[in-house]
C-alpha cells in the first residue's frame, strides 16, 4: 500500500512537471523555429550573396539556387547568380557543416562553417576569414588540398583537409548538376 | 542568516573548495563569455531548485526524495535550455551539452540533499544565490585566465597577440592547470589568516 501511495506521489511530480514543460515549450517553440531559419538564410547569404534561394532536390542531393532581384524595363525579375550548396565532412572531431557558394562560372563564392565541433584554438581556427578566404575563387580543376593550394592551420591538418575535402564535394555536386540540367536556362519569375 | 549567503562564495566555494561541479568547469572555461553564460544558467537552476525543494520538503516522502530533487532540477533545466536557446541563440551554441547536464552538476543534488531539504526556503534561496555566486567567480576567473593566456583575449577584446598565446591553454590540460594553482592559491591564503 505504501509503494503505491509513494508512485502516486512521484506521479503528480512528474505531471505538474510535464504540464510546466509543455507550457514553456509552446512559448518559446516558435522563436526557436525563427532563429535557426534565420541561422540556415544568412549562412547561405555569407556562402552567396544573392537576393532569394530556393531549395531544389536532385538525385537525393539538395542545393540552393539563389537569384539577384533586378530589373528589364518596368518589370521585376529574378536573376540566376549561383547555387549555395550545403556539404558535411568528417572533421577531428565530428561532422563539420558548411555550405559552398559556387557561381555560374563554377568558381567558389564563399565557404561558410554552419557547425563544427573541432578543437578550440586548433581546429576550431577553420571558422576564421583569412582561412576560409583561400577557397574563394577555386574550380574543379584546382587541387584544393592543405598541401597543394590551401594554407593549412597550424596543428590541424586533419580539419583544413576536412573543410578542403568540402569543399571539393560541393564542386563535384556542382558539375554533377550541370550534367542533369545542361541547358542552364536563367529563369525569370514575375514578382511575387 | 548572512552566513548561507556567503559561506559559499570563498569558505565553501563549490569548485575551489568543494571540488565539485568540476566538469562544466573543465568544458565551458575556454573563454570569459561561455564561463559566465554557464554561471547564469547554473544560478537559475540552483536558486530555483533550492526554493521549490525547500518548500516542499515537509511533504516530500523521504523514500523517494531524490527521484523527485532530479525530477524538479531536470525541469528548471530544461525550462533554461529551452530560454536559451529561443533567446540566445549564439550562447546556446556554445554552451552545447552542457546545458542540458546542468541536471547532473553535482553542486545543485548536492545543495538540495544537504541543505534545502533541511532548511526554511529563505535560507535555501540565501544558500543557493551564495553557491552560485562562488561557482560563477571561480568558473569566470578560470574563464578570464585561461582565454587571456590561451587566446590573448578577455570577454572577446584582443589584449595580447593571440600569436604568443599558448593554445594549451584553452585545451583541457590548460583548465587542470589553473584550477590547481587556484586551490594552492586558496589554500595558502587560507593558511596565513589562521
Amino acid at each position: 500500500m505504501k509503494n503505491i501511495k509513494l508512485g502516486m506521489v512521484l506521479m503528480l511530480f512528474c505531471i505538474i512537471s510535464a504540464g510546466l514543460l509543455a507550457g514553456v515549450f509552446i512559448f518559446t517553440q516558435p522563436k526557436i523555429d525563427a532563429n535557426s531559419g534565420i541561422a540556415f538564410e544568412s549562412s547561405l547569404r555569407d556562402a552567396l550573396p544573392a537576393d532569394k534561394f530556393e531549395k531544389i532536390e536532385i538525385n537525393g542531393e539538395i542545393f540552393y539556387k539563389g537569384f539577384d532581384k533586378g530589373t528589364i524595363g518596368k518589370q521585376s525579375v529574378y536573376q540566376l547568380v549561383g547555387y549555395a550548396v550545403p556539404v558535411s565532412s568528417r572533421g577531428y572531431s565530428g561532422a563539420i557543416q558548411m555550405v559552398v557558394g559556387i557561381n555560374l562560372s563554377g568558381m567558389i563564392v564563399n565557404v561558410v562553417i554552419v557547425d563544427q565541433k573541432e578543437t578550440p584554438g586548433l581546429g576550431a581556427k577553420i571558422i576564421i576569414k583569412d582561412f576560409l578566404s583561400q577557397f574563394t575563387g577555386k574550380k574543379s580543376s584546382d587541387k584544393i588540398g592543405p598541401k597543394e593550394d590551401i594554407d593549412a592551420i597550424t596543428g590541424a591538418t586533419i580539419s583544413t583537409a576536412a573543410v578542403c575535402q568540402g569543399a571539393k564535394e560541393a564542386l563535384k555536386k556542382y558539375l554533377m548538376l550541370m550534367e542533369k540540367n545542361t541547358n542552364v536556362q536563367i529563369p525569370i519569375i514575375g514578382d511575387n | 542568516m548572512f552566513k548561507y549567503l556567503s559561506s559559499g562564495i570563498i569558505k565553501e566555494n563549490p569548485v575551489l573548495r568543494l571540488m565539485i561541479g568540476l566538469c562544466p568547469v573543465l568544458a565551458v572555461s575556454t573563454s570569459a563569455i561561455n564561463a559566465l553564460g554557464m554561471s547564469i544558467a547554473v544560478a537559475f537552476v540552483l536558486v530555483a531548485s533550492n526554493a521549490v525543494i525547500a518548500m516542499l520538503r515537509k511533504i516530500v516522502p523521504d523514500e523517494i526524495r531524490i527521484p523527485i530533487f532530479i525530477i524538479i532540477i531536470s525541469t528548471f533545466v530544461t525550462i533554461s535550455d529551452y530560454v536559451m536557446h529561443a533567446y540566445y541563440p549564439a550562447l546556446y551554441v556554445a554552451l552545447g551539452v552542457f546545458v542540458p547536464l546542468i541536471v547532473v552538476n553535482c553542486i545543485i543534488l548536492g545543495r538540495a540533499e544537504a541543505f534545502a531539504y533541511k532548511n526554511p526556503v529563505f535560507s535555501s534561496i540565501l544558500d543557493g544565490i551564495g553557491m552560485s555566486l562562488g561557482f560563477a567567480l571561480a568558473l569566470v576567473t578560470i574563464g578570464v585566465i585561461r582565454e587571456l593566456l590561451g587566446a590573448g583575449s578577455v570577454f572577446g577584446i584582443q589584449l595580447i597577440s593571440s600569436g604568443i598565446a599558448a593554445t594549451i591553454m584553452i585545451l583541457p590540460p590548460g583548465a587542470f592547470i589553473t584550477i590547481g594553482i587556484l586551490m594552492a592559491l586558496l589554500n595558502k591564503m587560507e593558511n596565513k589568516v589562521q
